[in-house]
C-alpha cells in the first residue's frame, strides 16, 4: 500500500552531523537551566521583598514568559532587541529565549514551593543568629529546590524541546536547525524527522532518569 | 487495538479515494482546483497586497497555468523550506515558487523546464565595509534557508573557513536582519533586492555587487512521477514564452527590458 | 510608534488569525480531553503493568517537541499513507492527541488523589464502579484535576503557535506576513504578544484562584 520509497540511508548517512546537533541542543538547555534557575531565585527574592520596584520587575518578567508562546519570546528576543540594535547571535537569541522562559516558570513553581515551607522555620533561623539572606540561603532554599524538584525536571525536558524552536532565529547548529537544514537540501522529511525524534525521545528520556536518580542520591533520609 | 482499527480505516479510506489509475492531471481536473504552493514574501513574485491577497509573477503563472487546466487557482502560501514538503505531502498540487532545479532535489521531486531564471546579488547593510563580493568573507551574512543562494553561500563560507552563515525562516526575516544590523550581508536575486530597496521598508542596506553564480534557473514542480502533468506544464511554460505572455509578465512585475532567456546554448533540454 | 501603516483591513486580517488559533485550541482541547479521560481512566484500572504500552505511546508525545510531531505527522499521513488531507485537520489530530498525552496524566493524578478508603465506603454502600465514578471521584478528582487542566488548556493555545509549520496560518504566523509587508516588526509583535497574554492572563488567575480555594478547604 505504500507508494513511498523509504531512503532510511541516505538520511542515517548524516547521522554524525545530527549527533552534533544533540551536543548543542543539550548545551543549550543545560545553561538555560542554570541561568533560569539562578534568574528565578532572584525573581522570587524580589517577589518576597518590600520593594514595590523589584515586586513589578519579578510579576511582570513572570506573566509575560508564562502567558506568551515561547516561540513568541524568543522571536522577540532576536528581532524585538534587534529593533534597538541590540543583536544577539542566533545561539544566543535561542539561548536567552529560553532561559527567559525558564524563569517565568521556574519562579512561579518556587513560590508554590515556599508556601509549604512554614515562617516558623525562618523565625527559629533567625533566632539563632542567623541574617535573614543566611536563613533563606542555608535553611529555606534547599528545602525549596527539594519541593521542585519534580518541575525543575519537567522544566528542563521543556527546555530541550523548546530549542527546536530556534530555526526562526536562524539557528542551524541545534538538533532541530541541523535536520531542517538537511531536510531542505534533500527533502527526506520523513525520514529524517523520524531520526531527530528519535533522538530528541533519547535525550529526555536521559534526562528524567537521571534526575530520578538524582534526587534519590540528594534527598535520601 | 485502536491502532489497527485506525489502520484499517485508513487503508479502507486510501482504497475508497484510488479509483482506477487516474494521475494527478485527471485529478486537478476532476477537482476543479489546483492548488500552488506560492512564496508570498518574495517581491516582485510573490506578495501581498494592501488587502493581504497574493499578488506576484508566480501568482499570475499559477493562475494562468490553472487557467489553461480550466480549473480555479487555489494560493497556498508557504516559506522556502516549507515548499517542497508541502508538495510531498500532497497539501499543493505544484510549486510555483522560484524551486531551483538542482540534481539533490530531482531524486526527490519532478522538474519542468525552467520558467524563469535569476541573477543573484550581494546586499549590504551601508555600515559594512564591502566594496564587492569578496568583501563578504569573514563577515556575518545569511539567506533564506533551503534556497540556491543560501546553499551557494554557506558553501562559500565554509571554503573562506571565517565568518557566520545564518540560515533564517524567510527573505523577510532576512532583511529584517540585515536592515537591523544583525547580518552583514545577504544574497538574494537581482530583483527581490532592487525591489527592497527600492520599497524603502529596509533602510540602510545598498546593493554591493553581482554574485558569481550560474544563473539561476528556476523550475515549476510537482510530484516526480507525475509525468503527465510534468509534460503538461512543460508545454504550458513554452506556450507562455510563444504567445508573449512572458515577456508580458515580466513587464508588469519586473519592469522594462528583456526577460531572462530561458534556454542554454550548446545543449539540448 | 503609533504612527503606523496598519489599516482596519490588516487587523481584520489578525483577527482572523487570532480565530484560527482559538479554533484549533478548541477542537484540540476537546478532543484531546475527552481521549485524555479515557486513556487516564484506562491507565489507573488495568495497572502499570497492563498500561505499559499506552504509557509508553503517550509519554512520546511529551518527549518529542511538537514541531516534530506535527512534521512527522504531516510526513506520514500524507507522504508515506498518501492520504489527501488539510494542514488544519493534521494540526488539529497531532494537538489532540499531545493535549490527550498530558491530560491523561492530569486525569490520572487527579483519581488517585481521591482516598481509596473513600471509594471503598462507597462500593461497600452498594454503590456500582459506574455510581463510584460518577458520584464519589468525579466531584472529588475534578477539584485536584482542573487547576492543571486550565493551565494545560492555555498551553495548548499558547503551542499552537507552531502550525504554521502545515500551512495553517493562525495569528503569530498573520503577523509575521503583515510584517513582511509593512516592517514594523516590533509594534506588530507587540499587538500579536498583546493577544496572547489577555487571553491567558485572566483565564490563568482565574485558575489560581480555583487551586487556592480548592486547597483551603
Amino acid at each position: 500500500m505504500f507508494n513511498y520509497n523509504f531512503r532510511w540511508n541516505q538520511a542515517l548517512n548524516s547521522l554524525p552531523q545530527m549527533l552534533e546537533g544533540a551536543l548543542v541542543t543539550m548545551e543549550i538547555a543545560i545553561l538555560s537551566m542554570v541561568i533560569g534557575i539562578s534568574i528565578a531565585v532572584a525573581l522570587t527574592v524580589f517577589r518576597l521583598s518590600g520593594n514595590r520596584m523589584l515586586k513589578a520587575v519579578a510579576t511582570t518578567w513572570v506573566e509575560i514568559a508564562r502567558n506568551t508562546p515561547a516561540l513568541f519570546q524568543i522571536y522577540m528576543v532576536h528581532f524585538g532587541l534587534g529593533s534597538f540594535g541590540i543583536h544577539l547571535s542566533p545561539y544566543m537569541s535561542l539561548l536567552v529565549g529560553i532561559a527567559f522562559n525558564n524563569a517565568g516558570y521556574l519562579s512561579e513553581n518556587f513560590r508554590g514551593a515556599l508556601k509549604a515551607i512554614p515562617d516558623t522555620q525562618t523565625r527559629a533561623a533567625r533566632s539563632l543568629g542567623m541574617s535573614a539572606g543566611q536563613a533563606f540561603t542555608s535553611v529555606v532554599m534547599p528545602q525549596m529546590f527539594r519541593i521542585s524538584f519534580l518541575p525543575m525536571t519537567n522544566q528542563m525536558v521543556w527546555a530541550i524541546l523548546m530549542t527546536s524552536l530556534g530555526a526562526v532565529v536562524a539557528m542551524n547548529t541545534d538538533l532541530y536547525g541541523v535536520t531542517s537544514d538537511l531536510n531542505a537540501r534533500s527533502f527526506r522529511t520523513f525520514e529524517l524527522f523520524a531520526i531527530a525524534a528519535v533522538i530528541f525521545y533519547l535525550i529526555t528520556k536521559a534526562i528524567t532518569l537521571s534526575a530520578r536518580l538524582l534526587a534519590a542520591r540528594l534527598f535520601r533520609y | 487495538m485502536k491502532k489497527s482499527i485506525f489502520a484499517a480505516g485508513l487503508l479502507a479510506a486510501t482504497a475508497a479515494a484510488m479509483p482506477a489509475q487516474a494521475d494527478k492531471l485527471d485529478d486537478i481536473i476532476s477537482s476543479g482546483t489546483l492548488r500552488c504552493a506560492v512564496v508570498l514574501d518574495f517581491p516582485p513574485m510573490g506578495s501581498r497586497d494592501a488587502s493581504n491577497n497574493p499578488i506576484g509573477f508566480d501568482v499570475d503563472y499559477c493562475n494562468d497555468l490553472a487557467a489553461a487546466l480550466g480549473v480555479k487557482a487555489e494560493i497556498v502560501e508557504t516559506t522556502f523550506p516549507e515548499r517542497i514538503p508541502a508538495l510531498m505531502s500532497g497539501q499543493v498540487d505544484v510549486a510555483v515558487a522560484s524551486t531551483s532545479d538542482t540534481l539533490e532535489r530531482a531524486k526527490t521531486v519532478g522538474f519542468t523546464i525552467p520558467y524563469y531564471a535569476f541573477e543573484n546579488a550581494v546586499v549590504a547593510n551601508e555600515k559594512a565595509d564591502m566594496a564587492d563580493w569578496e568583501g563578504m568573507k569573514g563577515k556575518t551574512v545569511g539567506a533564506t534557508a533551503g534556497t540556491y543562494e543560501a546553499i551557494w553561500l554557506e558553501e562559500r563560507v565554509k571554503e573562506w573557513g571565517e565568518g557566520q552563515f545564518r540560515p533564517y525562516q524567510n527573505q523577510a526575516d532576512v532583511f529584517l536582519a540585515l536592515s537591523q544590523g544583525q547580518l552583514d550581508a545577504t544574497v538574494s536575486t537581482v530583483e527581490v533586492a532592487e525591489a527592497n530597496v527600492a520599497s524603502g521598508n529596509f533602510p540602510g542596506i545598498k546593493i554591493v555587487d553581482k554574485a558569481p553564480m550560474v544563473p539561476d534557473y528556476v523550475a515549476l514542480i510537482t510530484l516526480r512521477e507525475e509525468y503527465g502533468l510534468i509534460n503538461y506544464m512543460n508545454l504550458f511554460i513554452n506556450q507562455q514564452v510563444r504567445t508573449g505572455r512572458y515577456a508580458e509578465l515580466y513587464k508588469k512585475w519586473v519592469g522594462e527590458g528583456e526577460p531572462a532567456n530561458l534556454t542554454i546554448q550548446g545543449v539540448y533540454r | 510608534m503609533f504612527d503606523t501603516a496598519l489599516t482596519a483591513n490588516d487587523l481584520m486580517f489578525l483577527a482572523k488569525g487570532a480565530g484560527m488559533t482559538l479554533i484549533v485550541t478548541a477542537i484540540s482541547v476537546v478532543f484531546g480531553t475527552i481521549l485524555g479521560i479515557i486513556f487516564g481512566v484506562i491507565r489507573y484500572q488495568v495497572g502499570p503493568w497492563w498500561a505499559a504500552p499506552l504509557t509508553f505511546v503517550l509519554d512520546i508525545f511529551r518527549s518529542i517537541p511538537l514541531l516534530i510531531q506535527l512534521v512527522l505527522a504531516n510526513a506520514f499521513v500524507t507522504m508515506v499513507l498518501g492520504i489527501r488531507i488539510s494542514g488544519f485537520a493534521v494540526a488539529c489530530g497531532v494537538l489532540s492527541l499531545y493535549t490527550a498525552a498530558y491530560c491523561a496524566e492530569i486525569v490520572r493524578g487527579g483519581i488517585e488523589a481521591v482516598p481509596q478508603t473513600l471509594r471503598r465506603a462507597a462500593r461497600s454502600l452498594g454503590m456500582t464502579w459506574g455510581q463510584d465514578m460518577r458520584n464519589i471521584v468525579l466531584p472529588l478528582a475534578t477539584r485536584v484535576a482542573l487547576p492543571s487542566w486550565i493551565g494545560l488548556a492555555l498551553g495548548v493555545m499558547k503551542d499552537s503557535a507552531l502550525v504554521y509549520i502545515v500551512q495553517v496560518v493562525e495569528l503569530l504566523k498573520s503577523t509575521q506576513i503583515l510584517i513582511t509587508r509593512l516592517q514594523e516588526p516590533l509594534f506588530l509583535l507587540l499587538i500579536c504578544g498583546l493577544f496572547y497574554f489577555l487571553i491567558s492572563f485572566p483565564v490563568a488567575r482565574f485558575g489560581g484562584y480555583l487551586e487556592k480555594r480548592w486547597s483551603n478547604d
